[in-house]
C-alpha cells in the first residue's frame, strides 16, 4: 500500500518541476540538494553545504555515472568549461559550443538537448569555442550562444521560448558565460576584447527577452570615466564582461567584472587608465546605473582581465561589521572591498608577481618601471593567463577560508604594432610562457580577512579548473593532467583522487539526489558524477 | 641508349605523382613572411613567438602528429583539435592559413646547412666507436632510450647536434615545455629506481629505466622523488670522439632527412 502513495507524491512534486522562483534563488544557500546558479548562490561562494561525503569517508568515493558530450554538429569542436545546474533531480549543462542538455541527475540519461542553428563561420577571437553554463528562472533555462544570442528554453522540453541577438558576432562579440537570473531579469556580458569590441553588461526581461538596459564598460566622450581615454581609442577599447557576476538582493546591487582594454599588449595607442577595463562594477539592476567601480589594473598591458568571480561575504573587519566583496585577481593580488561603497579594505599578493611593488592606500598598484611588454620581450610574472583566471574560487563561510586555484607561471611579453580591423584580432603582441618544469600550479587556502596563505597543494602544471569547498571539510579541484581530487580543507592534504583521462577545465559542483550527495566534475569531454554509493 | 632514356622517362612518370602536390608549393618568400606575421598574431600566444611551444605544442618539429601533410596542417588551423586547447581559426581565410602553414613548415624543416665532415664514415662511427644504437633508433634499428633519430636532420641544425654530443644536458628537447628526458630517482621502502620520466601528474609518476622497463608509482608511496635537471643519461662525447669522428657523426645525423 505504501508504494502507490510515494508514486503519487512524487508525481505531485514533479509537476512543480523546474519551478525555480526568484525566492528559491535568493535562498539557494539553504538548499544544498540543488545547485541553482552558476556559482551555487548569488554570493558566488561555490560552497556545498552537504556533509555526507566528508574527510572520513571521501576515500570511498567512486563514479556513479558518466555522460559523454556529443561532438558538436558544427565543424570543429570546443572545450568543456560548463558548470551544471541541478534542480529537483534534473541536471542542465552546456556542451561546446552552445548546446544545452538536460539529464536525469540520478542516472545521467538524456531528457532533452537543444543546439542553436549557428553558422560555421561564427567568430571567437581570443578564446576557444566554449560555454560555461545556463541560468534558470521559473520554468525557463537561459543560455548565451557563441554567435552572441541569448536564448530562453522551456525547462521541461528544451523548446525555444524566445531568442534575441545581443550583439554582432561579425564584430567579434560572443557569449560564453552562464547568464545570471535575478528577479524578472537575465543579466549577461560579452566576450570580444581581443577583437577590439566595446564591452557592455545587458539586462533582459526574463519573460519576453526585451532588453531593459545596457551599461557600456568603456565610457563615450563626455561620460564619467571618459577622461581616462584619448581620441577614438574608446571605440575599440575592449572591456569585455565574459564571466558571471554576483548579486546582493539586500543592497540590490549587481557585481560584474570587466576584462582587458584593447589592444591587449600595446598600450601606446590607448594612453590613460582606460576605465572601466580590469575593474569591478557595482550596478543598479533596475537601471543599469553605476553605483561604484574599482579598477584593479589601471592601463593594463598584460591582458589581465578582471573576469574572476567576486565572492560576497559579511564579516567583522577592523572591528566593524562589513559587507565585503573578495576577489583573487588575475594580476596576482587578492582584494577585499566594501561592497556598499567600493572602498578598498585590503589587498595582498597571493601568487608570484614581478610587475608591482605593492598596492597603495587606495588599492592602486605601484607599478614597477620597465614591466610593460616590449618589441624584444620582457619576462614578467604572472603570465598572460594570470595568477588565476575565469575558473572559480570557493569560500567556506564557517571557516572564513578562501580557496583559489593558482597559476605559477611567468611569461615573456611582446609588443607589436597593430591596427584595428572589424572582426579581426586586435592584440598588439603576444607572449612566450615559461611552461613545463618552469611552471606549476597550486590550490591555495587563504584566510579571507588577511589574505594570508594557510596551505597549498601543488599541481603539476598551471590549472584551468576551479574549486569547491563543502561542509564535509573538503575542497574539490581538478588538474590539466586529468586528476579530480578532494583535499582536506584544514590542511590541504589530498584525501582522494581519480584519473578522468582528460584535462579538467571546469569547476566542481555538488548536489544530492535520493538523499545521496553527489559531486560533479569533467575530464576531457566527459562529465563524471561521484558519490559514495 | 634510347631504351635507357625511355626507361628514365617512365620511371620519372611513375615517381613524379608519388610526391603529392602541396598547397604550399606556390608560396613566395613574401607570403611566408606574412605567414610569420600572422603566426605571431594568432599562434604565438600559445605556441611561443618562434613556435617552440608554450601552452600549445612545440611546432619546431619535422613531423607533426596532427599535421602529417600540408593539407592537414591547414585543416588543423581551420578546425582546431577537438578535445584539446588547440582552437579553430575562423579568422584566417584560406590564403592566410596557407601562408601560416608555409611559415610553420619552415620551423620544422631547417635549411640544409653545409656538413662539416663525411656522413658515410660518420654512419660507421655511429654504430661502432659511438655505441649510439644502444640508446637511439634509426630506421627501426637500435634501442629507444633516447629520442628516435631517423629524421633528426629535419628538425635539428648543426649547432644543436654538436651541442647534443658535447654537452647533452644543455641540449634537451621539450614538449609543452617539459623536458622530454628528465632523469629522476625514485626512492621507496624497497629501494631506488633511476630512470627517465615518461609522465607525471599531482598523484603519480611513470619512469622508464635504462633497461627499458616502465615503473609506475603513486607519489604517496615515495620516500623521495628527485628530479635531476640539467643532467643527461647520454655520455659527453667530447672526450670519446676525436674532432674528425665528431664532425663525421654530426654529418651523418644531418643527412638523416625525410627528403633524402
Ligand atoms: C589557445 C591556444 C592555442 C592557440 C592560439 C593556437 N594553438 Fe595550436 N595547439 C594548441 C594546443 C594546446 C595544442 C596541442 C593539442 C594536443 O596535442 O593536445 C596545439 C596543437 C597544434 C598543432 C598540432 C601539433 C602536432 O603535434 O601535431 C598545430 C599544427 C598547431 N597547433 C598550429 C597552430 C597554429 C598554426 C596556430 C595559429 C593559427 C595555433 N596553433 C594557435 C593551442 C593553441
Ligand atoms: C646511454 C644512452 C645514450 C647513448 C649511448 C647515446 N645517447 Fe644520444 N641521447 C640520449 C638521451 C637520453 C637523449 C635525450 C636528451 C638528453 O637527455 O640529453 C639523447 C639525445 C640525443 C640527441 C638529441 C636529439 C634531439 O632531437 O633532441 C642526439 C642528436 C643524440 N642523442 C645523438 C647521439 C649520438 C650520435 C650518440 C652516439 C655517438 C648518442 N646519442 C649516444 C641517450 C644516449
Amino acid at each position: 500500500m505504501k508504494k502507490p502513495i510515494t508514486v503519487l507524491l512524487l508525481l505531485i512534486c514533479q509537476s512543480g518541476y523546474a519551478q525555480v522562483s526568484y525566492e528559491r534563488l535568493v535562498n539557494a544557500a539553504n538548499d544544498g540538494d540543488n545547485w541553482l546558479t552558476y556559482s551555487g548562490t548569488y554570493r558566488s561562494e561555490r560552497y556545498s553545504p552537504l556533509d555526507q561525503i566528508n574527510t572520513g569517508n571521501v576515500k570511498n568515493m567512486k563514479v556513479i555515472w558518466a555522460y559523454q558530450m556529443q561532438p558538436s554538429t558544427q565543424a570543429g569542436n570546443g572545450l568543456v568549461e560548463t558548470t551544471p545546474i541541478v534542480v529537483d533531480g534534473i541536471m542542465y549543462l552546456t556542451e561546446p559550443p552552445s548546446t544545452v542538455t538536460a539529464l536525469d541527475a540520478r542516472t545521467g540519461k538524456t531528457i532533452w538537448s537543444w543546439s542553436p542553428d549557428m553558422s560555421d563561420e561564427v567568430l571567437h577571437i581570443g578564446f576557444p569555442r566554449v560555454n560555461r553554463g545556463v541560468a534558470i528562472l521559473d520554468d525557463a533555462v537561459y543560455v548565451g550562444t557563441l554567435d552572441a544570442h541569448l536564448v530562453s528554453l522551456d525547462a521541461a522540453t528544451g523548446a525555444v521560448r524566445w531568442d534575441v541577438k545581443v550583439a554582432e558576432n561579425s564584430s567579434g562579440f560572443a557569449l560564453t558565460l552562464a547568464p545570471l537570473a535575478i528577479e524578472g531579469k537575465i543579466i549577461v556580458g560579452v566576450s570580444g576584447a581581443e577583437a577590439g569590441v566595446r564591452g557592455f553588461v545587458d539586462a533582459y526581461d526574463s519573460a519576453t527577452g526585451e532588453r531593459l538596459w545596457r551599461f557600456h564598460t568603456i565610457p563615450a566622450p563626455g561620460d564619467p570615466g571618459s577622461e581616462t581615454w584619448q581620441g577614438d581609442a574608446w571605440q575599440t577599447g575592449g572591456g569585455s564582461t565574459w564571466l558571471t557576476g554576483s548579486y546582493d538582493p539586500e543592497l540590490d546591487l549587481l557585481y560584474w567584472t570587466v576584462g582587458n582594454p584593447a589592444p591587449d599588449w600595446n598600450g601606446d595607442v590607448r594612453p590613460g587608465d582606460n576605465l572601466y577595463s580590469c575593474s569591478l562594477l557595482a550596478l543598479d539592476p533596475d537601471t543599469g546605473e553605476l553605483s561604484w567601480h574599482f579598477q584593479f589594473t589601471p592601463h593594463d598591458t598584460h591582458d589581465w582581465d578582471a573576469n574572476q568571480i567576486p565572492i560576497l561575504l559579511d564579516a567583522e573587519f577592523n572591528d566593524k561589521e562589513r559587507k565585503i566583496v573578495a576577489l583573487a585577481n588575475r594580476n596576482a593580488f587578492f582584494y577585499l572591498l566594501d561592497r556598499e561603497t567600493g572602498e578598498f579594505l585590503h589587498g595582498n599578493e597571493y601568487s608570484k608577481q614581478t610587475w608591482a611593488s605593492g598596492l597603495d592606500e587606495a588599492g592602486r598598484p605601484i607599478v614597477l618601471p620597465g614591466t610593460d611588454p616590449t618589441y624584444d620581450g620582457n619576462l614578467i610574472w604572472p603570465s598572460l593567463q594570470g595568477a588565476t583566471n575565469w575558473f572559480s574560487p570557493s569560500y567556506h563561510p564557517e571557516t572564513e577560508q578562501f580557496f583559489v586555484a593558482t597559476r605559477l607561471m611567468g611569461s615573456v611579453y611582446y609588443k607589436a604594432d597593430v591596427e584595428y580591423e572589424e572582426g579581426q584580432p586586435f592584440l598588439g603582441g603576444g607572449e612566450q610562457a615559461l611552461s613545463g618544469d618552469d611552471a606549476a600550479g597550486a590550490i591555495r587556502a587563504l584566510d579571507v580577512l588577511t589574505g594570508k596563505q594557510q596551505w597549498e597543494f601543488m599541481l603539476h602544471s598551471p590549472p584551468w579548473a576551479g574549486v569547491m569547498a563543502t561542509a564535509g571539510g573538503l575542497v574539490f579541484g581538478g588538474s590539466n593532467e586529468g586528476n579530480v581530487f578532494a583535499l582536506d580543507a584544514s590542511t590541504g592534504k589530498a584525501l582522494w583522487d581519480f584519473q578522468t583521462g582528460g584535462a579538467v577545465r571546469t569547476n566542481p559542483m555538488g548536489f544530492a539526489v535520493d538523499g545521496k550527495q553527489r559531486v560533479a566534475s569533467t575530464g576531457g569531454s566527459t562529465l563524471y558524477v561521484f558519490g559514495l554509493e | 641508349m634510347k631504351i635507357q632514356a625511355t626507361l628514365i622517362a617512365i620511371l620519372a612518370f611513375i615517381v613524379m605523382p608519388a610526391r603529392a602536390q602541396s598547397p604550399l608549393d606556390t608560396l613566395t618568400e613574401a607570403d611566408i613572411a606574412d605567414g610569420k606575421r600572422l603566426f605571431r598574431l594568432h599562434c604565438a600566444r600559445c605556441h611561443g613567438i618562434d613556435g617552440a611551444g608554450g601552452e600549445g605544442s612545440n611546432l619546431v618539429r619535422a613531423k607533426l602528429k596532427y599535421a602529417p601533410d600540408d593539407e592537414s596542417l591547414i585543416e588543423v588551423m581551420g578546425e582546431g583539435i577537438p578535445g584539446t586547447g588547440m582552437p579553430a581559426f575562423w579568422t584566417l581565410d584560406e590564403k592566410q592559413a596557407t601562408r601560416v602553414a608555409g611559415y610553420v613548415r619552415t620551423l620544422g624543416r631547417l635549411e640544409a646547412e653545409e656538413m662539416p665532415g663525411d656522413p658515410l664514415r660518420g654512419a660507421g662511427i655511429y654504430r661502432t666507436t659511438g655505441g649510439c644504437p644502444a640508446c637511439h633508433i634509426i630506421a627501426g634499428h637500435g634501442k629507444g632510450i633516447g629520442p628516435e633519430l631517423t629524421f633528426v636532420g629535419d628538425r635539428r641544425g648543426l649547432d644543436y647536434l654538436r651541442r647534443s654530443l658535447i654537452d647533452p644536458a644543455d641540449a634537451q628537447s621539450q614538449t609543452m615545455g617539459y623536458q622530454d628526458y628528465l632523469t629522476v630517482r625514485l626512492t621507496t621502502d624497497e629501494g631506488s629506481v633511476d630512470g627517465l620520466r615518461i609522465n607525471e601528474d599531482a598523484f603519480s609518476i611513470q619512469v622508464r629505466d635504462v633497461g627499458g622497463v616502465v615503473h609506475s608509482f603513486r607519489k604517496d608511496d615515495l620516500i623521495e622523488l628527485k628530479k635531476v635537471f640539467a643532467h643527461s643519461l647520454m655520455p659527453e662525447y667530447g672526450q670519446v670522439l676525436n674532432e674528425r669522428d665528431m664532425d663525421d657523426v654530426i654529418s651523418y645525423l644531418m643527412s638523416l632527412r625525410s627528403d633524402q
